[in-house]
C-alpha cells in the first residue's frame, strides 16, 4: 500500500516535470536551414510577397486554432506576410518531408519560398514577431 | 475521420472530466492489481465509453458538470472542438480496457503501467490543460498510414 501511495506521487512529480520542460520548449524559435523552396502549387495557398508563416495543424489539435489566430494578427501588422495553414493529417507528404512531429508547427518562409525559421509546438505574440525578425530584408530588386 | 459538423464545447468541462478519471485511476493504484483494482478501472472504462463514441459532451462527467458546476461559474469564455478530447477519451479507453485485461489475466505489471498511463494523461489535463492526445495524434498518423 505505502509502496503505491510512494508510486503514484512519484508518477505525478514526474509528470509535472515533464510537462515543465515540455512547455518550456513550446514555440521556441529555431532557426534552420532547409534547402529548397516551397512554391505556393505545392503548399496549396498563395505565399506571401516578403514573408509566409506555414501553420501545420490537425483536427484533433486543441492549441491549434488560438495559434492560428496569433499568427494571423502578427502577420497583418505588416505587408506582405501570409498565414497558411495545412492539415498535417491530409499532408503526410509534406508533415514527413519537413520533419513536422507535432501539431502546431509554424515554418516562417523567406520571399523566396525557403524556410528560414520554425516554431515546433504554440508560439506566444512575441515569438511570432520574434520569427518574423529573422526573415531578410527585402533587397532594392525586389521594387 | 471527417464529419462535417463540428461541435463546441467548454473546455473546463473534460478537465473536469479528467479530474475525475485521474481520482478513478489513482485510487485503482491504491487498490492494487486485484479485483477491487480491477472494478475500479472498468469503472473508468464505462465512464470514457460515452466520450470516446459520441463526444465528450455525452459523458456522465460532463452531465455533473452541466449540472452542478457551470450554474456556479458562469458560462465560458472560449469554447474548444469536441474533437481533440474525443481522441483523448478514446485514448484513455483503450488503455483502461488494456488495464483491465492485464488485470483479469492477472498481470499486476500490466495493469499498474496503463492505470499509470491514464493518471499520466488525466493529472496534464485536469491540473495543466495539456492535452496528449493532441501531441500525439501526429505521430500516430504518420506511423499508421503509408505514404501515398
Amino acid at each position: 500500500m505505502i509502496y503505491r501511495l510512494i508510486a503514484i506521487a512519484v508518477l505525478l512529480v514526474g509528470s509535472a516535470l515533464l510537462y515543465w520542460w515540455w512547455q518550456s520548449r513550446q514555440g521556441r524559435v529555431r532557426q534552420v536551414e532547409v534547402p529548397g523552396a516551397l512554391t505556393s502549387a505545392v503548399l496549396g495557398d498563395k505565399r506571401g510577397l516578403h514573408a509566409t508563416f506555414v501553420q501545420f495543424s490537425t483536427p484533433m489539435c486543441a492549441k491549434c486554432p488560438p495559434t492560428a489566430v496569433i499568427l494571423k494578427r502578427v502577420a497583418s501588422e505588416q505587408p506582405h506576410v501570409a498565414h497558411i495553414e495545412i492539415d498535417a493529417a491530409e499532408r503526410l507528404d509534406l508533415a514527413r518531408e519537413l520533419g513536422i512531429m507535432r501539431t502546431p508547427t509554424t515554418l516562417v518562409l523567406d520571399s523566396d519560398g525557403v524556410v528560414v525559421a520554425r516554431m515546433d509546438g504554440a508560439p506566444s505574440e512575441h515569438q511570432a514577431r520574434e520569427a518574423l525578425k529573422t526573415v531578410p530584408p527585402p533587397t532594392d530588386y525586389a521594387i | 475521420m471527417t464529419e462535417a459538423k463540428d461541435i463546441q464545447i467548454d473546455p473546463r468541462g473534460y478537465r473536469f472530466g479528467a479530474a475525475v478519471t485521474l481520482a478513478v485511476a489513482v485510487v485503482a493504484i491504491v487498490l492494487g492489481a486485484n479485483t477491487a483494482g480491477v472494478i475500479a478501472m472498468i469503472i473508468q472504462a464505462l465512464l470514457f465509453l460515452p466520450g470516446a463514441t459520441v463526444g465528450p459532451q455525452k459523458t456522465l462527467q460532463s452531465w455533473i458538470f452541466r449540472t452542478t458546476i457551470r450554474p456556479r461559474i458562469g458560462a465560458p469564455k472560449e469554447t474548444e472542438s469536441f474533437r481533440p478530447p474525443r481522441f483523448a477519451q478514446q485514448m484513455g479507453l483503450g488503455f483502461s480496457i488494456l488495464a483491465v485485461v492485464f488485470g483479469l489475466l492477472d498481470v499486476a505489471a500490466g495493469f499498474y503501467i496503463f492505470t499509470g498511463f491514464v493518471v499520466f494523461a488525466s493529472f496534464l489535463n485536469s491540473v495543466f490543460g495539456f492535452c496528449l492526445g493532441c501531441e500525439i495524434y501526429l505521430l500516430t498518423k504518420r506511423l499508421t498510414t503509408r505514404t501515398a
